[in-house]
């Protein structure tokens, strides 16, 4: 038996991505599952260009310092932020799907939802000013 | 608590749905172990370094340090690993065919192996680099 079986439930997307952005009747619960998955497509995009990227370092100190030169420009440090969002909101988000996922906090995954974003959002505000400032 | 929330989750549905292959468990476990490795990645990177990001000097020196090299070639087969088991999930969701998801599961392995093996000699070239 394949370990991965079309989606039956109706509080799981089912054919598209179309249904991850339709938020009529989703719980809070859903709409973060969707928003784990955007965050999980970004961040993978993300980790083959961050490779591509490294690659200057190959290219000696000229290559690697030029670059960094120009991750420093406001519109890089925009992208930064928005990185930012998606991995501290796929980190701490992750961390509650893992709990729920194996039984743990089942009754109280909404608390475990707001406490762990919480903590995210608190991250994010002070990664972005640090970015922004250092 | 809303009802769907107090039925099944989409997290505990994933779970059930994926864990007859243990791709689940693998999926969470590296996610949990990322959080640590990620967080030492970013906070050496990006936030104790002055001006943001290293310079090419400092990055060998870094790497250069055994431990480092460790965690990054860590971090490397972890973060590439849940990304593709990821990715492959999102793609079950599509409800795409056997063929389909057994194409996609090729053209996964090679693009994590890749990934994975690029990753790997950088971080061994860069070593060497730094002497």
């Amino acid at each position: 038996m394949p370990d991965i079986q079309p989606t039956t439930d109706k509080a799981r997307p089912k054919s598209s991505l179309k249904a991850w952005f339709h938020p009529r009747g989703r719980s809070i619960s859903t709409i973060a599952f969707a928003l784990n998955r955007l965050t999980a497509i970004g961040l993978t995009l993300y980790l083959f260009l961050h490779l591509v990227v490294l690659s200057q370092l190959l290219r000696g100190p000229e290559g690697w310092n030029s670059f960094v030169s120009i991750a420093k420009s406001p519109i890089f440090l925009t992208l930064d932020v928005i990185l930012l969002f998606g991995v501290v909101y796929h980190m701490f988000n992750g961390i509650r799907v893992a709990l729920v996922g194996m039984g743990v906090a089942n009754q109280r995954q909404k608390g475990l939802f707001y406490g762990l974003v919480g903590i995210a959002l608190i991250l994010f505000v002070v990664g972005a000013v640090l970015i922004y400032t250092k | 608590m809303d009802s769907t929330m107090s039925r099944r989750s989409p997290e505990q549905m994933a779970a059930r749905r994926d864990r007859s292959g243990s791709v689940w468990l693998v999926q969470a476990f590296s996610g949990l172990i990322l959080v640590a490795l990620l967080g030492i990645h970013m906070i050496a990177h990006h936030y104790i370094v002055e001006g943001g990001l290293r310079d090419y000097q400092q990055v060998l020196d870094y790497v250069s340090n055994p431990i480092i090299f460790t965690l990054e070639v860590l971090f490397v087969i972890l973060g590439v690993t849940h990304s593709m088991l990821g990715v492959r999930s999102i793609i079950g969701d599509m409800r795409p065919s056997a063929g389909t998801l057994r194409v996609a599961n090729w053209v996964l392995i090679i693009a994590g192996a890749l990934a994975i093996g690029y990753g790997i000699y950088l971080a061994v070239a860069l070593q060497q680099l730094a002497g």
